[in-house]
C-alpha cells in the first residue's frame, strides 16, 4: 500500500506488487492478504507488525516463496517468483535466503553443525567444504564450541543461533525470520536481536522480521504494521524506538 | 476339522463366541453410558482415510491368517470326508477275518455263506440294519491286452446280484444298472485312467499267477461296489459273483460282509457304534471282527484335516506373533496422534477411564471393520491355497479338493480376531491414558516421576516382591501346579494369593498401610505388621534356602547322570509362602510408592527359567531348558540396566550371550549341561526364531548408531542426499520402541522363510545323493497274492513268451536284492529297559542274502567291535536275532526332531560304537522275539527301507505269512531306469515296477509344492512387517511436519524429503530383512553341520539358498518401499508454510 519510493529501483531486493491470498477451506473464504505491495531495498531491516491473523506471517511466506498466492507479483532480486517451477523455487532459497522461525525447526537427530551445514549440502556442496563453512558460521553465532551438541542439549537461546548460524551459512541476500525471539525470555531475546542486527550490519543482508515485540521493531530500520490483510502504516526506526519506550 | 491343538473346534468356537459376546456387550454399555467420548472416539475414524486403510490392514492379519489356516483344513476335511462316503456310499461295517490276532493263509480267510446268513438274522434282530451284504474281494493284477498297460494291485470285488441290489446295485458311471455276466469285467474309473481301456476291451485278471480271460462290459464310479476301499489306491474292478468263486476257488465262502445301517450315506454314521457293537457280540468267540470302515475313514479325514490346521497355525503362528506386535504398534502410535487431544479432554475434567473407553471405542470400529475384511480376504488365501495345492500336487494327493469353509471355523475366526485386537487395544489405551496433561497439550515428551529408591536394593526387593505378588506366582503355579500335579493343592493357595497381587495397587489407594495420622476417621490400626513380623523371618528363610537350594541343583545337575523327579521341600515351601508373604509386603506399602515392575518381571522370569531348566532335565524337553535360559538372561539384563549399567552394554552382553546358548544348543555343543538326552520338537523352531531375532534386534537397535560416524565419513559419496541419508539412519534409532518391533517382525519372518529355505535345500540335498538308492535303480512290487521265489526266473519264465523285441534284458541286472516286509499294524516293538514298557507300533522288514551283500546303504553308528558296515551286514546275515534299526527310531535329532523316542534309548546309544541293545519284538500272535540292535541306518535309507532290518529268515520265522515283497535291481550302468522298470511292469503283470530315483524325484516334488506353500503361508507375515513400515511412516509424516517444511524451506526438493522416508523405511526393512537372514541362514548351518536335523546332513557341503533367499529380499524390499510410498509422497507434499506453522 505504502512504499518508500525514494530507494533507487536497482537497490531493491523485495519487491510486492498487489498481492493476494485466499484461504479456501471449501466452507469458509479468508482473505489473508489484500493487493499488498512493498519494497525492500538491499541491506534493509524491514519489521513486520500486527494483531494476530492480521497476515504478518502469510505475507512473509508468500514473500519468500513459502506459500503460492493468488493474484499479484513477487519480485526477488527482480526475478518473478510467482513463475517458477517448485525445483526452481526451491534451489532459489537454498542459494538465496536463509529462515529463522520462533520454533527453531532444527532437526532433532542431527548435531548443531549438521543442522547448520543442512543448506549447504543440499545445493550440492562438497561435504568437507560444507562443514568449514558451517563450523565457521557457528563461530559467527559464538557457538562454535557446541557444534557437536545435539538440539535437545542446547538451551532455547543456542537453538535459535543455530537456526540463525544456518540462516546464513550460504550466505543469503535475504533473511526470514517468524518470531525469531518469541520463544525466548527478554534477555535471550535482546541477545538474539543484537546478533541479528550485527550480522546485517556486518554482512548487509537484507532481513525481513515477523514480530509481535515493539523492542525487535525497533531495532529494525522500517517497520510496517498490517491489519485485515493490508499494510496500514510503517514506522521509521526513530518511531519505533519510542513505541518500544512507552511500552517500558 | 473338529479339533485344533486337541481341543473340540465346537468348544474353541463357544468360548470365542462368549468372550466376543462379553466384549461387545462391554462396548455397548461404554457407548451407552459415555456417549460423547464414544462418538470422539469412532469419529477419528474417516479423519484420514489412507492410515485409517492401512490400520485395518494391519489389524486383518491376524484373522486372515487364521482364517486361512481354517479354511485349508476345512477343505482337506470335507474333500476326504465326501470322497469316504462317495467310495463306501450305503456300507457302513464290514465283517473281516481278524487277521492280527488270528494270522491264517489268505485263502483260509473267510466266511461260509451259510454263516453269514445265519449273523444276518442274528443282528437284524438285535438292531435295524438295512441289508448285509456277502462280497468277495481280492487283490489282483490286471492287464489291458490291447494297450499292454497293467495294474498290479487291483481290488477286486463280486457280490449276488440280489443282494447288491438290496443297496441299489451296481451301475455304471451314466447311473445304468449293471448285471455282469461270467466273464464279464465292469472297471472302476480309476483303474479305467491306469489301463487306458474302454468298454469291449478284452483284459486279464491273475489270481496266484493264472490268467483269466475277461471282456470289458462297463465303467462304474470309484466305489466300493467297482472295487475301491480306500481312499489312496482307487483302482478296481467288479466281477460276476459265481464267476470269481470260480477264479479265486472260494465256492460257498465270501471275504467281506458289508453292513448298511438304517439312514442315509451321512447319516447312517449315527448308529455306526450299535451296529458295531451288536455285531462284535455276534462274533464273539470266532475269528472275524468288524470294522467301523465308513466311521474311521471320516475319522481319519478330519484328522488330516486337523493336522494340516494344526501345521498351518503353527507356522502361522510367527505371522500373528507378529500381527500382534503391529497392532500394539499401531495403537501406540494412534494414541501419540491423539495425545493433545487426550491432554485436553482430560485438562476439561475427563477422567482416565473415559480416556480409555474413548480410545476403545475408536479401536473398537477399526477392529471390527478389519475382522470382517480379513475373513473375507482370509477366505480368499484359503481358496487361493486349495487352488495351488490342487494345482501342483492334487493328482499325487489322490484327493478330489473341493473349497469349503465352515461356517464354525469363520466365526472362530472373526472372533479370535475380534478378541485379540481387543485385548491388544485395551491395553494400549491403557497405557494411552496414563499421560502428563500438560505434556499431553503441548505434545512434549512425557516425563516421568524418579524413583527415590531407583538403582537400590531395596528398590530391587520391593520390585521383586510386587512382581512375585503380581504375576509371578501365578505362572510359577501354573507351570508347577502342571508338572507336579501332586502339589498342585498346595499350589492353588499360592495361585491365588497371586492373582490377588493386581488389585493390590487398588488395596494401595486405600488406607491400609497408612501411619495412623493419614488415616481416615473411622478406620481401624492394621493388623499387618503382626503378621508381617512372623512371615518375614519365613520369607527371609526361604529366600536364602531358595538361592541355596539352586546353587545346589546346579552342581548336582553338572555332576550327576540321573536326573531328579521330585520338587525339593525348600522349593516347595518358597513356592508355597512367597506369595501370601509378598501379597501382604504390597499390601502394607507405603501410599504412591513407586514399583520398579521391570525388575518385578525379571525376576519373575528368574524364578521361571529356574523351574523350567529344572522340568527340562526332568522331562528331558530342550524347549523347557532354551526357554528358562533365556529368561535368565533376560533377568540378568533387566537387573544390570536397573542398577544403571549402561543399557547398551547391558542389553548388549545379554542378547549376545543368548545368541551364543542357541547357537551352541542347535550345534549340540552344550551337551556338557544339558546331559545330551533332550529332546526337541517343532516347538524349538518357533522358539528359537522368537529369542534370536529378539536378541539380534536388541544388539542392533542399541548399537545401529554405530554406522552414523561411517557414514558421515563416507559421506561425499552420496552428494547432496547426504542429509537424507543420515535422517533416515538417525530418526528410527530415536525410537527404539517401534523401531525395534517392526524390525523384530520383519527380522522374525525372514528368519523362520531363510532358515526353512536352508534346511530343506540342504536335506534335499541329501536326497541327491546316491546313499539314498541303497545302491539299486529299480524297485519291483508283487502283488499279495503273487508272490515270487525269484524275480530273474520270473522273468526268464516270461521272456520265453515274448518276442524277442519286448523281452527284458535279464543281462543288464547287476545285483538283486528282496525284501518282505510287515507292517506297523501288525507288529509292535519296546526296549525291555525302558521306564514305559508300552508296545509300540513298528515296521519290521526281511532281507535275503542278495540284498545284505549287494545293498550299498551306509550306517549312522555302529554297534562296538564292527570295523565297517559290511561286517555289520554280514553278522546281521549270519545271526538271526541281529537287527538294524533306522536312526529315527532312537529319536535322533535332538533339535526339532521326533519327540516320539519308542525306545527311549539314552544318548550312550545313539553314536558309532554303542553297546548292542535288545529289543523285542511281538507278532500278532502275541509270540516275543528278542532281537540284538548292532547298526544304526542313516535318515535318508528310511525313504525306502523305513523298518527294523532283520534277515530274511529271521522275519519268516517271526511272521511265516509275512507278504509286501519287494525286489530291488542295480542295473548295469547306462540303462534307463525309467525305461526298464516300464518294461519289467509290462513283461510281469503281477508287479509294479518303478526307478527309485523317479519316486525320490515325485516326492521331492511333492514336498516342494508343500513347502512352497508353508513358505508363501509364511510369507503373510511380512506383510505385517511391511504394513507395520507404512504405519510408521505415516506416523512420521504427521509427527515431522515442521521439520518438513523446514526442510523445504532450506532447499530440500519435494524428491529428496520423498527420498529420505523411502530411505528411512528401507534402512528399517533392510536392517530387519539381513538380521533374519543372518540368523536364519547361520543357525540353519550351525544344525545342519552339527547332524542336529538328521543324520545325513553333517557331511553335506551347506548350500545357501540363493534364488529363494534373494527373492523374499527383494519381495520384502519392494513391498516395503511400495508401503511407505503414499506417506513420503504425502510428505513430499506437504505445503511449506502451513507445515511451518503446524503444531
Amino acid at each position: 500500500m505504502t512504499q518508500d519510493s525514494s530507494i533507487p529501483a536497482a537497490e531493491i531486493v523485495i519487491e510486492a506488487h498487489d498481492v493476494d491470498k485466499i484461504y479456501d477451506t471449501g466452507t469458509v473464504r479468508t482473505h489473508a492478504l489484500r493487493k499488498v505491495s512493498l519494497s525492500v531495498p538491499r541491506g534493509e531491516m524491514l519489521a513486520i507488525m500486527g494483531p494476530s491473523g492480521c497476515g504478518k506471517t502469510t505475507l512473509l511466506n508468500c514473500l519468500s516463496g513459502l506459500d503460492d498466492f493468488d493474484g499479484g507479483v513477487v519480485l526477488i532480486n527482480g526475478t518473478d517468483i510467482s513463475r517458477m517451477a517448485d525445483d526452481r523455487k526451491t534451489e532459489f532459497r537454498a542459494r538465496d535466503m536463509g529462515f529463522v522461525f520462533q520454533t527453531y525447526n532444527l532437526l532433532p537427530v542431527l548435531s548443531a553443525v549438521e543442522n547448520v551445514e543442512l543448506p549447504l549440502i543440499v545445493s550440492g556442496m562438497r561435504p568437507k567444504i560444507a562443514r568449514e563453512k558451517a563450523l565457521s558460521s557457528l563461530d559467527r553465532v559464538h557457538l562454535r564450541d557446541q557444534a557437536n551438541n545435539r538440539p535437545a542439549q542446547l538451551s532455547g537461546g543456542q537453538r535459535q543461533r543455530v537456526t540463525i548460524a544456518r540462516a546464513l551459512v550460504n550466505r543469503p541476500a535475504i533473511i526470514w525470520a517468524d518470531e525469531p525471539t518469541g520463544a525466548l525470555d527478554s534477555a535471550t531475546a535482546t541477545e538474539i536481536m543484537d546478533l541479528i542486527v550485527e550480522l546485517n550490519e556486518a554482512e548487509h543482508q537484507t532481513c525481513v522480521i515477523v514480530t509481535h515485540d515493539p523492542k525487535v521493531a525497533a531495532r529494525c530500520h522500517r517497520t510496517i504494521h498490517m491489519a485485515d490483510g493490508v499494510i496500514e502504516r510503517e514506522n521509521t526506526q526513530a518511531e519505533m524506538a519510542a513505541v518500544a519506550l512507552g511500552g517500558n | 476339522m473338529d479339533e485344533l491343538f486337541g481341543v473340540s473346534m465346537t468348544v474353541i468356537a463357544s468360548v470365542c463366541v462368549i468372550i466376543t459376546a462379553l466384549i461387545l456387550l462391554a462396548v455397548a454399555i461404554v457407548a451407552w453410558r459415555n456417549p460423547v467420548m464414544f462418538k470422539n472416539g469412532l469419529r477419528n475414524i474417516p479423519r484420514r482415510k489412507s492410515q485409517t486403510t492401512l490400520i485395518v490392514i494391519g489389524l486383518m492379519l491376524s484373522t486372515v491368517i487364521i482364517t486361512a489356516a481354517f479354511g485349508t483344513g476345512d477343505t482337506l476335511t470335507h474333500s476326504v470326508t465326501n470322497e469316504a462316503y462317495t467310495i463306501f456310499g450305503p456300507v457302513d461295517e464290514f465283517v473281516v477275518w481278524d487277521v492280527k490276532n488270528h494270522p491264517a493263509p489268505e485263502n483260509q480267510q473267510v466266511i461260509p455263506l451259510d454263516q453269514a446268513a445265519k449273523w444276518e438274522e442274528q443282528l437284524k434282530q438285535a438292531v435295524s440294519v438295512k441289508a448285509v451284504v456277502p462280497f468277495l474281494g481280492s487283490t489282483m493284477p490286471v492287464l489291458d491286452t490291447r494297450t499292454r498297460l497293467n495294474d498290479a494291485k487291483s481290488f477286486v470285488v463280486a457280490s449276488p446280484a440280489e443282494d447288491l441290489d438290496k443297496l441299489g446295485g451296481l451301475k455304471d458311471i451314466h447311473g445304468q444298472a449293471v448285471t455282469l455276466g461270467p466273464g464279464e469285467i465292469a472297471l472302476n474309473a480309476a483303474l479305467v485312467d491306469k489301463l487306458d481301456a474302454r468298454v469291449g476291451d478284452k483284459v486279464q485278471v491273475f489270481y496266484h499267477g493264472q490268467p483269466t480271460d475277461v471282456t470289458v462290459k462297463a465303467i462304474v464310479p470309484n466305489t466300493m461296489f467297482g472295487g475301491t476301499n480306500d481312499t489312496v489306491n482307487r483302482e478296481g474292478a467288479a466281477l460276476n459273483f459265481d464267476f470269481m468263486s470260480g477264479i479265486t476257488g472260494k465256492h460257498g465262502v465270501v471275504d467281506i460282509l458289508a453292513i448298511s445301517n438304517d439312514g442315509t450315506t451321512r447319516g447312517g454314521l449315527n448308529r455306526t457304534d450299535e451296529v458295531s457293537a451288536a455285531m462284535d457280540k455276534i462274533l464273539h468267540g470266532t475269528t472275524f471282527k468288524t470294522l467301523k470302515i465308513k466311521q474311521d475313514t471320516v475319522h481319519q479325514a478330519q484328522l488330516f484335516g486337523n493336522i494340516f490346521t494344526t501345521l498351518f497355525i503353527t507356522i502361522g503362528l510367527f505371522a500373528i506373533a507378529a500381527g500382534i506386535l503391529l497392532i500394539f504398534l499401531i495403537f501406540v502410535m494412534l494414541a501419540a496422534e491423539r495425545k493433545p487431544e487426550m491432554g485436553m479432554a482430560r485438562a476439561v475434567g475427563a477422567k482416565r477411564r473415559q480416556i480409555v473407553e474413548s480410545f476403545l471405542a475408536e479401536g473398537m470400529g477399526y477392529d471390527l471393520g478389519s475382522a470382517i475384511v480379513g475373513l473375507i480376504v482370509g477366505v480368499g488365501v484359503a481358496a487361493l491355497m486349495v487352488y495351488f495345492v490342487k494345482l501342483s500336487i492334487g493328482d499325487n494327493l489322490g484327493l478330489n479338493l473341493q473349497f469349503s469353509v465352515a461356517a464354525r471355523s469363520l466365526v472362530t475366526a472373526f472372533c479370535i480376531g475380534v478378541i485379540t485386537t481387543f485385548i491388544v487395544v485395551f491395553l494400549a489405551s491403557w497405557r494411552a491414558s496414563r499421560i502428563n496433561i500438560v505434556a499431553a497439550i503441548r505434545d512434549l515428551p512425557e516425563t516421568h516421576r524418579t524413583n527415590p529408591e531407583d538403582a537400590t536394593w531395596r528398590g530391587y526387593l520391593r520390585g521383586t516382591m510386587n512382581g512375585f505378588v503380581a504375576f509371578g506366582v501365578a505362572i510359577i503355579s501354573f507351570f508347577a501346579a502342571i508338572h507336579f500335579s501332586q502339589l498342585a493343592p498346595i499350589f492353588i493357595l499360592a495361585a491365588i494369593s497371586g492373582i490377588a497381587g493386581p488389585w493390590l495397587p487398588m488395596l494401595r489407594n486405600s488406607n491400609f498401610g497408612a501411619p495412623s495420622s493419614d488415616r481416615k476417621q473411622g478406620d481401624h490400626l492394621p493388623r499387618w505388621p503382626w503378621i508381617v513380623g512372623i512371615l518375614t523371618a519365613v520369607i527371609g528363610v526361604g529366600i536364602v534356602m531358595l538361592v541355596g537350594y539352586f546353587l545346589a541343583l546346579l552342581v548336582v545337575r553338572l555332576t550327576r547322570e540321573r536326573p531328579r523327579h521330585t520338587l525339593s521341600v525348600p522349593l516347595k515351601l518358597v513356592g508355597t509362602l512367597i506369595s501370601p508373604v509378598g501379597l501382604v509386603l504390597s499390601a502394607l506399602q507405603e501410599r504412591g510408592r513407586q514399583v520398579a515392575w521391570s525388575v518385578g518381571l525379571g525376576t519373575t522370569g528368574l524364578a521361571l527359567g529356574i523351574l523350567m531348566i529344572q522340568w527340562a532335565y526332568d522331562a528331558e524337553r530342550a524347549w523347557l531348558f532354551f526357554t528358562g535360559v533365556s529368561l535368565i538372561l533376560l533377568w540378568a539384563a533387566v537387573t544390570l540396566r536397573y542398577f544403571r549399567i549402561r543399557e547398551r552394554l547391558s542389553f548388549t552382553v545379554t542378547s549376545a550371550l543368548l545368541l551364543l546358548v542357541w547357537y551352541l544348543g542347535g550345534a549340540n555343543k552344550l551337551t556338557w549341561l544339558t546331559g545330551g538326552n533332550m529332546k526337541g520338537g517343532v516347538e524349538l523352531f518357533f522358539l528359537s526364531g522368537l529369542t534370536m531375532v529378539v536378541a539380534g534386534t536388541f544388539i542392533v537397535v542399541y548399537n545401529a548408531d554405530i554406522v552414523l560416524p561411517f557414514l558421515a565419513r563416507f559421506g561425499s559419496r552420496f552428494g547432496r542426499i547426504m542429509p537424507a541419508v543420515k535422517t533416515a539412519v538417525a530418526y528410527p534409532l530415536t525410537s527404539r520402541f517401534r523401531t525395534g518391533l517392526t524390525f523384530g517382525m520383519i527380522g522374525l519372518i525372514m528368519f523362520v522363510l531363510s532358515m526353512e529355505a536352508a534346511l530343506n535345500t540342504n536335506i534335499s540335498k541329501t536326497f541327491a545323493t546316491k546313499e539314498v538308492l541303497g545302491g539299486y535303480n529299480v524297485r519291483v512290487q508283487y502283488s499279495d497274492n503273487n508272490l515270487s521265489s525269484g524275480i530273474e526266473k520270473d522273468l526268464t519264465t516270461a521272456n520265453a513268451k515274448l518276442p524277442a523285441a519286448e523281452r527284458v534284458d535279464v543281462s543288464k541286472i547287476e545285483a538283486v536284492g528282496e525284501t518282505r516286509t510287515v507292517a506297523g499294524d501288525q507288529m509292535t516293538i519296546r526296549n525291555p529297559r525302558a521306564t514305559s514298557q508300552e508296545w509300540k507300533h513298528y515296521i519290521l522288514t526281511g532281507a535275503d542274502s542278495g540284498f545284505i551283500s549287494s545293498n550299498q546303504l551306509p550306517l549312522a553308528h555302529r554297534a562296538a567291535g564292527y570295523a565297517s558296515d559290511a561286517a555289520i551286514w554280514q553278522a546281521v546275515a549270519s545271526n538271526r536275532d541281529f537287527a538294524i534299526i533306522p536312526d529315527g527310531l532312537t529319536g535322533g535329532g535332538g533339535f526339532g526332531g521326533p519327540v516320539n523316542d519308542p525306545l527311549t534309548l539314552p544318548s550312550d546309544y545313539v553314536k558309532d560304537g554303542f553297546q548292542p541293545f535288545q529289543l523285542e519284538v511281538r507278532g500278532s500272535d502275541g509270540k516275543v522275539t528278542d532281537l540284538t540292535v548292532i547298526g544304526q541306518t542313516k535318515s535318508s535309507a528310511a525313504n525306502f527301507w523305513p523298518g527294523i532290518i532283520v534277515s530274511q529268515d529271521n522275519l519268516l520265522s517271526i511272521f511265516p505269512q509275512a507278504q509286501g515283497q519287494e525286489f530291488y535291481l542295480r542295473l548295469a550302468p547306462g540303462v534307463n531306469a525309467g525305461r526298464y522298470a516300464k518294461n519289467v511292469e509290462a513283461t510281469l503283470v503281477a508287479t509294479s515296477a518303478d526307478s527309485l530315483q523317479k519316486i525320490i524325484d515325485d516326492n521331492q516334488a511333492i514336498s516342494r509344492a508343500f513347502l512352497n506353500l508353508f513358505e508363501g503361508f509364511l510369507a503373510l507375515g511380512l506383510i505385517v512387517g511391511i504394513a507395520a513400515l507404512g504405519v510408521i511412516a505415516f506416523r512420521a509424516v504427521v509427527e515431522r511436519r515442521q521439520q518438513i517444511g523446514m526442510l523445504r524451506a532450506i532447499g530440500y526438493q519435494r524428491r529428496m524429503v520423498m527420498l529420505s522416508f523411502l530411505m528411512e523405511s528401507g534402512f528399517i526393512a533392510i536392517s530387519g530383512i539381513v538380521l533374519g537372514l543372518a540368523l536364519g541362514l547361520t543357525f540353519a548351518w550351525s544344525l545342519l553341520s552339527s547332524g542336529n536335523v538328521g543324520t545325513d546332513t553333517g557331511g553335506v557341503s551347506y548350500t545357501v539358498p540363493w534364488a529363494q533367499v534373494g527373492a523374499v529380499t527383494a519381495f520384502a524390499l519392494i513391498a516395503s518401499l511400495l508401503m511407505t510410498w503414499l506417506p513420503a509422497r504425502a510428505a513430499s507434499k506437504v505445503p511449506i508454510a502451513e507445515a511451518l506453522r503446524y503444531e
